[in-house]
């Protein structure tokens, strides 16, 4: 007993040693081991192989035949029609085929000057009977769905991405992170805030943890873009642990409301006409968030878009930008209606309006990005110019409503060495201390910006680089581009363009926020109070970017891959065996 | 679908956005980042707008200041307050730019690590300053006002420089509301950032013009009446000093003698002298730069030239600046430039060591030896040697007038001329009468310590 007192006593008595030893270490460590991680994780996002899907022949009585590779198929003159059948009579967009989540198909007219024929009989919708014959400009063709044993074969046939093996390896090299974090934070800080800290980062081991298994339960396999998701929430719970270590649990309670809305999400995706029908609830909701906003908002520097709800203070502007995401997305079918184009710039004009009376310039900016990427991806030719009027309306409304207040942050501008006390002291502050703290950090708790204001949100990116260096400030940055470019890829096997238009504005957003957040802390932008997405401190922005994520995974057609895709049930598949 | 797919490309966009964006902050972090660090206001560096980490020492590794985790002044209450405007104070009222000038070198800082130091382990800045001739010096200067200097007109360490009034930093008087006037100027660094009446030290000049310019002004003689008249204007002595020698004149200090040599030299010439001598220029040396002075005859009448000749006029001097233009006396017409910090290290690593910068030649070697020969006599038959013993102090004294009937400041310039005590020295006791009575019993004071300090090593 008397022993092992001298031995904590001494160890007590060593602890500046241990620590700057321990600290020492882990200015390296953590950029390696975060490197090694990320590679892991980022090499399958961005080189796996992109296999078309085959959903179903057609044959045309000439004796071609094309595959239909997406659950929306254009048929038409124009060159980038999905079928493209160079005949005078067949209009540039003729008629759209879809396929059903139970494996029905129909065809539709798309607005084509002959309209189309199934069976001889006019029609403008028809579903499709195997063997019927449809006449599309005077061209006669069938379609022949692939079989049940067909499409579970296409479905093991193709590539699976990565295995179960490989995310519980990532998943443990992240674990050890959270653990040198978390260890470091204890030696660095004050006792009475252990718990928080021990909260803070086991909380989000323990998340990641049971996801991996629920993934395993319902087997899927790909876990890459959910670790480098809890990769960056465990660098913003390195950043709250800083600057304020009593936030980490409510951050860690938003995390796993997160999760769930992640979750909600992507169950809604993983059935094309269920997702149809939450479009309809998330426009509304979309709509209905602001309103409240606006009714019984807080205002705070000048933006009213704080909710103050039994003590929890949330952003609903956040939510709302889930929902338009949702509103924006659209399948093949709609997207040849004009009418529908013109509905979504009409719901965009509103939206745009409650923006301006709340005067929150940045979600302002976040939500006219999103708008002209759906805007582009949605509209022909046709639109072009009235959406063209639409986001110059936007932004004229933007410039005349929230300009006063916006002024002030653009007047100083790639000026803030002129004013550094004053109207520059976030930015110059956090750029010094970026630079204090070199590419490896200074350490745990050691940083100075904590003490400025919104260090752990709007300055997060900076409060990163000051403790963990610049190396893992870029890595943060980096992680955010390669889900952006996951996205872009996959909208190539995307099954509806709901799923594109889904996943690629989210990727939109999570950029645009990235963009406003990391370059307005480093003046290459005027900083705007944009939050980073996981990284920064906020419940409202840690929800609605879980949530996003999850319009990624749902275009995530590789085997496997995602839970927002669904398998064929394992029945069917021992039934064929 | 084919042409929604193709779109998605449109992110890209965005992702070069924030790439570029990225790149270019990482370009000018590459090129300016050691600026930003050290920029006004830096957190891990700066305290208000001094120096905020590290620690600061004196000549012989007595701690002045330590930054490493609060603002920790000298053990000594005495040392706190003779070195408080070396060091700034907690506020910012006091800035000091010697010590903050060197922020870069003392936090090692370098574009991998940037502050990191294994174990915080502070930087550290050596000064030239030794706490114990500090400590002397403004125990000898009393609750007076003024200042006091003394280098090494060799090497340019300052050994001393003392300015008060001053105060403890740890233990702030209540300087706003005080009603005498015994806080005047108390944030002023009077050594580097005043300018001073310079009175008779000035007759120096004077002096080493006129032994430059006037031919045959050795075998001369002025004759004093008490009185030298100028129409109705005059220059006038305290008594009759009757006929004398250049040399006379200056050990008298004799008024009336000096209207006459100045009127020989010329206005001209005077102005070119100072010039020369560089008297009146501000002095830079460690992100300090002096006050300048003033010598302004353009529209003197000759009573007037003949006064600034004698240091009055609207004639100003800096002390460090003009006891810079002693070391350069006794250096035989050169002389080491000041400097403050002579070392500054970062962890274990030398980040600066002061050299010695010399000023260019202002007089001839001649010249300096007559007014060091002089200044002697002065010493030997006026204020008088032994109140320096063992030492070789030439020097002159001078009682600038202020009008207004304030009382005269009490000025004392000079240096040793001894090879192992270099030192060339100013001494200014605001409104203290006198020059020598005043002044020569306070350096005979801080001598001693000085040639203690300097027998040490």
């Amino acid at each position: 007993m008397e022993q092992l007192n001298q031995v904590l006593q001494w160890f007590a008595g060593a602890k500046d040693t241990y620590v700057n030893v321990y600290f020492g270490i882990l200015r390296y460590m953590v950029p390696m081991l975060a490197l090694v991680l990320l590679w892991r994780c980022i090499k399958p996002l961005l080189w796996f192989r992109r296999e078309p899907e085959i959903w179903a022949w057609l044959y045309l009585n000439d004796g071609t035949k094309y595959a239909i590779t997406h659950w929306e198929s254009v048929i038409g003159r124009h060159k980038s029609s999905d079928v493209c059948i160079d005949f005078p009579t067949v209009s540039r967009n003729h008629a759209v085929l879809t396929r059903y989540d139970d494996g029905s198909w129909t065809i539709a007219d798309a607005n084509s000057k002959s309209g189309i024929l199934v069976n001889g009989r006019q029609v403008s919708i028809c579903a499709l009977q195997a063997d019927d014959v449809i006449s599309v400009g005077g061209i006669e063709m069938t379609l022949m769905p692939i079989t049940a044993r067909q499409e579970q074969l296409m479905t093991q046939l193709r590539t699976k991405a990565g295995n179960g093996f490989d995310s519980v390896i990532n998943l443990f090299l992240l674990t050890l992170l959270q653990c040198m974090f978390c260890l470091a934070f204890m030696m660095g800080g004050e006792f009475e805030h252990f718990p928080h800290i021990l909260m803070g980062f086991g909380g989000i081991t323990l998340c990641q943890w049971l996801l991996l298994i629920f993934y395993a339960l319902i087997r899927r396999s790909s876990f890459e873009l959910e670790t480098v998701a809890f990769f960056l929430s465990t660098l913003g719970m390195t950043v709250i642990a800083t600057v304020d270590p009593t936030e980490t649990v409510k951050q860690l309670i938003a995390m796993g409301v997160g999760l769930l809305t992640f979750m909600l999400v992507g169950w809604s995706l993983r059935d094309l006409e269920r997702a149809k029908k939450f479009r309809y609830i998330a426009t509304a909701m979309g709509i209905g968030f602001l309103v409240i906003t606006l009714l019984f908002g807080q205002e705070y520097h000048g933006a009213k878009n704080w909710l103050l709800i039994g003590g929890f203070t949330i952003q609903p502007s956040e939510l709302s930008k889930l929902c338009f995401v949702f509103a924006g997305a659209s399948t093949m079918e709609r997207l040849m209606n004009k009418r529908n184009l013109i509905l979504f710039i009409g719901y965009s004009v509103v939206i745009c309006g409650f923006l301006a009376l709340m005067n929150d310039f940045g979600t302002a900016l976040i939500f006219f990005v999103a708008f002209l990427v759906i805007a582009y991806l949605r509209s022909g030719s046709v639109g072009t110019i009235a959406l063209a009027c639409t986001s110059l309306g936007f932004a004229g409304v933007i410039a005349i409503k929230i300009a006063p207040h916006a002024l002030r942050r653009f007047s100083i501008w790639r000026h803030i060495w002129e004013d550094p006390y004053n109207l520059g002291f976030q930015q110059t502050r956090a750029i010094m201390c970026i630079a204090s703290g070199g590419l490896f950090g200074l350490g745990a708790g050691r940083g100075k910006l904590k003490n400025v204001f919104a260090a752990d949100s709007d300055l997060a990116f900076a409060t990163l680089s000051e403790e963990w260096g610049l190396i893992l400030g870029v890595m943060a940055v980096l992680c955010i581009v390669a889900i952006a470019i996951f996205a872009i890829r996959t909208a190539v096997m995307a099954r509806s363009s709901f799923y594109i238009i889904g996943s690629c504005t989210a990727a939109a957003v999570l950029l645009t926020q990235t963009i406003l957040n990391c370059l307005g802390t480093v003046d290459v932008l005027p900083l705007t109070g944009v939050t980073f997405p996981f990284l920064s401190n906020g419940g409202s922005s840690m929800i609605c970017a879980w949530g996003l994520l999850a319009f990624i995974k749902a275009a995530d057609t590789r085997q496997n891959a995602s839970f927002a895709v669904r398998l064929l049930k394992r029945r069917e598949e021992d039934a064929d065996e | 679908m084919n042409r929604v797919s193709k779109r998605a490309s449109a992110v890209i966009v965005l992702i070069a956005v924030l790439l570029g964006g990225l790149v270019f902050f990482l370009y000018e972090y590459a090129t300016t980042a050691d600026q930003w660090v050290v920029s006004a206001g830096s957190p891990h560096i700066y305290n208000s707008t001094n120096i905020g980490c590290g620690q600061i020492l004196d000549r012989s590794g007595n701690m002045l200041l330590d930054l490493t985790q609060s603002r920790i002044y000298a053990q000594d209450q005495t040392v706190r307050k003779a070195t408080l405007h070396w060091l700034g104070d907690r506020k910012g009222q006091i800035s000091a730019p010697a010590v903050t000038h060197y922020a870069r070198e003392m936090t090692g800082y370098d574009m991998i690590n940037g502050l990191y130091s294994y174990g915080g382990m502070a930087g550290q800045a050596v000064l030239t300053l030794s706490s114990e001739i500090q400590k002397a010096a403004l125990e000898a200067l009393g609750d007076r006002k003024g200042t006091i200097g003394i280098y090494n007109y060799k090497t340019g360490e300052i050994l001393c420089a003392v300015t008060a009034p001053t105060y403890d930093p740890d233990n702030v008087p209540d300087i706003e509301g005080d009603t005498t006037d015994r806080y005047e100027g108390i944030y002023l660094n009077r050594f580097t950032q005043s300018s001073y009446v310079p009175g008779s030290i000035f007759k120096v000049v004077s002096t080493a013009a006129a032994l430059d310019c006037v031919d045959g002004i050795t075998d001369m003689t002025f004759t004093c009446s008490g009185v030298y008249e100028y129409g109705t204007d005059k220059v006038t002595c305290e008594k009759v000093h009757g006929r004398q020698s250049l040399k006379m004149a200056l050990a008298n200090s004799c008024n009336c003698a000096y209207a006459q040599i100045v009127a020989l030299i010329g206005k001209e010439n005077m102005v070119k002298y100072v010039d020369q001598f560089q008297v009146t220029q501000p002095l830079s040396f460690d992100g300090i730069t002096t006050a300048a002075g003033n010598y302004d005859v353009e529209q003197a009448a000759p009573v007037q030239l003949a006064w600034s000749g004698i240091g009055q006029h609207t004639d100003l001097v800096n002390p460090c600046r003009y006891m810079t233009f002693m070391g350069a006396i006794a250096g035989g017409g050169r002389a080491a430039l000041p400097h403050l910090v002579a070392q500054v290290s970062a962890g274990e690593e030398i980040t600066y060591t002061a050299g010695t910068t010399e000023s260019g030649r202002i007089m001839s070697e001649e010249v300096a030896g007559t007014l060091k020969e002089y200044m002697r006599s002065n010493v030997q038959n006026v204020y008088g040697a032994g109140n320096f013993p063992g030492l070789t102090v030439c020097a002159k004294s001078g009682t600038s007038q202020l009008g207004g009937g304030q009382t005269s400041n009490a000025m004392f310039a000079g240096f040793v001329a001894d090879e192992e005590y270099p030192l060339a020295f100013i001494v200014v006791v605001e409104n203290g009468g006198y020059g020598s009575s005043t002044c020569v019993p306070v350096l005979s004071r801080i001598l001693a310590v000085c040639k203690a300090e300097m027998d040490k090593t």
